[in-house]
């Protein structure tokens, strides 16, 4: 992949103005990392799953506390994600971002599409989807989705396939309804439910006075972990040590958001999510509840983002069920996470 | 048609503000009408298309290659062939033209709703002057709004079916489509209208008689820029609202990485706008050979 951004981007130059925007990050991955030090290894971008909410709270650590600094980088961008277009996998494909956080959902279909991407760890070892309806008008069961109106937003397209899939459910049955991420549709009586985080939705739900109850898509079939650190192989193959000095950072971060929600949460609404009106009360809510997904007791004992290879096998028997036939040195590769703690043992929690 | 206007006061008499013994006139342009015409407007819409599709395809290839797009995601003109007509093509089509079937649905719903309401409130303007003076700073108003941020509202009112569609799509044809019809009927001939109001008539009269003729171009020019808005209209109808069609498609087959399928959905909802731009083009050139001799 980066060959070709390379190419373009030397027959491009004469459009430099506009090809440089383009081709700026593949330039990035093009140089190879060599060693550590204050600003080594450049600059690289972070392609977020979703908007930056606390979700996030382990890489505004690594970026406010300087382990990125430290580990090498002059700069890491946190790209917001959540639009139409901001996909990891895309963006890996066309250069426009370094590393990403997504799905296995997502990643294994372009995967077999024929990306060269790879899974390298996992933040969330318990994957949050889930459908969340109201208290009063409960959806407990996959059964009980049929002939209700379901918000799904574009990009979880395939989750929302896979959930249906994994329990057999005809998706002319449910009417499926295009939802952007306002819970109040909920409320307004416009849906039934919707297709979201449990650690978002219900909290928000429940500050405005409303009880709200989910349907956890991990204990209907589908045992995903998410927010999954994504690279090319390319990545892999020949940035290697940058990959473990990016990941040393990210564990660094991501044990102080565990062992602080209250700063999290604070670090999500204050600074690195202002323009979204985030409540830092709810934030640390949410903070709480994802560490259960984090802090799991494989990730206590081997380390965070780490993955067991029951785990690993567990995920491809989700995705098969998804109708996805995906093998799992096809997708998963903890090989340079597990190098990462080799090396320095003392980056595990415990 | 022609029979109907022979009757009446003639357009292009009423024009050049002569009036002319009646059959002359008529029979010349009902002669000349359907053939050729036909022939002639249909070759000079055509007629251009097939370099235009040239360019386009090529100037597709060129900006992927330029830019250096992975082809995983940027698909270039024969990987959507292939998937339209090679590997797995008949589910491949199943998807993409029973999608496009419900945008085209879609965008005849907005298309007609809107070219109605339009020539309706332009009619009313043209009567009654406050009526105008009174609402085109509200329609304007309403026109500044981003239609993406009104849609939440309109479906809210009027539900996610072919109401809101109608109205969504509608709402994207409607304000140009306005403003050139209030401007075509008002520029009907001032020696035309005094005939008629000499001849006791009144302003209906004025309005059916001189009026409509002459705005006819307009209705016609509007309704081609329309074409390709109220495709625009039904594909966020169909992304915010109805979650149907190529409009909600296209961004399911990008959460799902079938970029072949994105790419194959662009490729046809531009044929069809690009067919639908023509065919509106043809009809407008037939009618306004009967209509008026203005355009012979």
């Amino acid at each position: 992949m980066a060959t070709l951004d390379r190419r373009a981007f030397l027959r491009t130059t004469g459009l430099a103005g506009l090809a440089l925007g383009l081709a700026a990050c593949g330039d990035n991955s093009a140089s190879t990392g060599g060693g550590g030090g204050e600003g080594g290894l450049g600059s690289v971008k972070l392609q977020l799953s979703w908007k930056k909410n606390v979700e996030f709270a382990g890489e505004y650590f690594a970026d406010s506390k300087g382990y990125y600094k430290a580990a090498g980088f002059s700069q890491v961008e946190l790209l917001s994600g959540g639009g139409s277009g901001t996909s990891v996998e895309s963006g890996l494909a066309t250069g426009r971002c370094w590393i990403g956080l997504s799905a296995p959902t997502i990643t294994a279909p372009a995967v077999l599409q024929g990306a060269p991407l790879k899974i390298v760890g996992a933040t969330f070892q318990k994957n949050p989807f889930a459908i969340i309806s109201l208290s009063k008008n409960p959806i407990e069961d996959p059964k009980a989705l049929v002939g209700k109106k379901i918000g799904v937003q574009d990009s979880n397209e395939l989750v929302w396939n896979a959930l249906l899939k994994a329990n057999g459910i005809d998706p002319a049955s449910v009417t499926r309804v295009p939802f952007q991420s306002d819970p109040s549709m909920l409320t307004s009586g416009q849906l039934d439910g919707y297709v979201g985080f449990v650690t978002s939705g219900p909290v928000r739900l429940k500050m405005q006075g409303v009880d709200a109850t989910h349907l956890l898509f991990a204990d209907h079939g589908l045992p995903l972990v998410a927010e999954t650190f994504t690279v090319t192989q390319q990545t892999i193959d020949t940035e290697r040590d940058k990959l473990k000095a990016f990941l040393t950072a990210e564990i660094k971060g991501w044990k102080d958001a565990v062992a602080d929600p209250a700063k999290s949460a604070e670090m999500a609404a204050k600074t690195y999510g202002k323009d979204l009106n985030l409540d830092v009360a709810e934030q640390t809510e949410e903070a709480k509840m994802q560490n259960e997904l984090v802090v799991t007791p494989d990730a206590k004992a081997n380390g965070l983002f780490t993955m067991t290879s029951e785990l690993i096998e567990q995920n491809i028997a989700s995705l098969a069920k998804a109708g996805l036939n995906v093998k799992a040195e096809q997708l998963f590769d903890l090989t340079i996470l597990d190098e990462v703690y080799k090396a320095d043992p003392s980056l595990k929690l415990s | 048609m022609a029979g109907a206007v022979t009757k009446d006061v003639e357009q292009n008499d009423a024009v050049t503000g002569r009036v002319e013994p009646n059959g002359a006139v008529t029979g010349r342009a009902a002669a000349s009408g359907a053939g050729t015409v036909a022939w002639r407007s249909l070759l000079r819409v055509v007629g251009p298309l097939a370099p235009a599709v040239l360019i386009v395809v090529a100037g597709w290839w060129l900006f992927l290659e330029a830019f250096g797009i992975s082809p995983l995601v940027g698909k270039r003109p024969w990987q959507v062939w292939e998937y339209l007509f090679v590997d797995g093509a008949a589910a491949h089509r199943d998807a993409v033209f029973g999608a496009l079937g419900v945008t085209v649905r879609d965008a005849a719903i907005g298309f007609t709703a809107g070219m109605v309401a339009a020539m309706a409130v332009a009619v009313a303007f043209v009567l009654f002057r406050t009526v105008e003076q009174t609402f085109m700073p509200v329609a304007m108003l309403l026109r500044s709004v981003p239609l993406v941020v009104m849609t939440p509202l309109i479906t809210l009112v009027f539900g996610r079916d072919l109401a809101g569609v109608a109205v969504i799509g509608g709402i994207v044809v409607f304000f140009p489509a306005l403003v050139n019809v209030a401007f075509g009927l008002r520029s009907a001939s001032p020696q035309a209208t005094d005939l008629i109001m000499a001849y006791g008539g009144g302003r209906l009269t004025v309005l059916r008689k001189v009026a409509v003729p002459t705005a006819m171009p307009s209705v016609f020019a509007s309704a081609r820029i329309s074409v390709p808005s109220s495709i625009i209209g039904a594909l966020i109808a169909e992304w915010l609202a109805t979650g149907e069609g190529i409009g909600a498609g296209i961004l399911r087959a990008i959460g799902g990485f079938r970029y072949d399928e994105v790419w194959a959905d662009i490729v046809v909802v531009t044929a069809v706008s690009i067919v639908a731009y023509a065919v509106v083009g043809v009809v407008e050139s037939l009618v306004l050979a009967r209509f008026s001799d203005q355009r012979l």
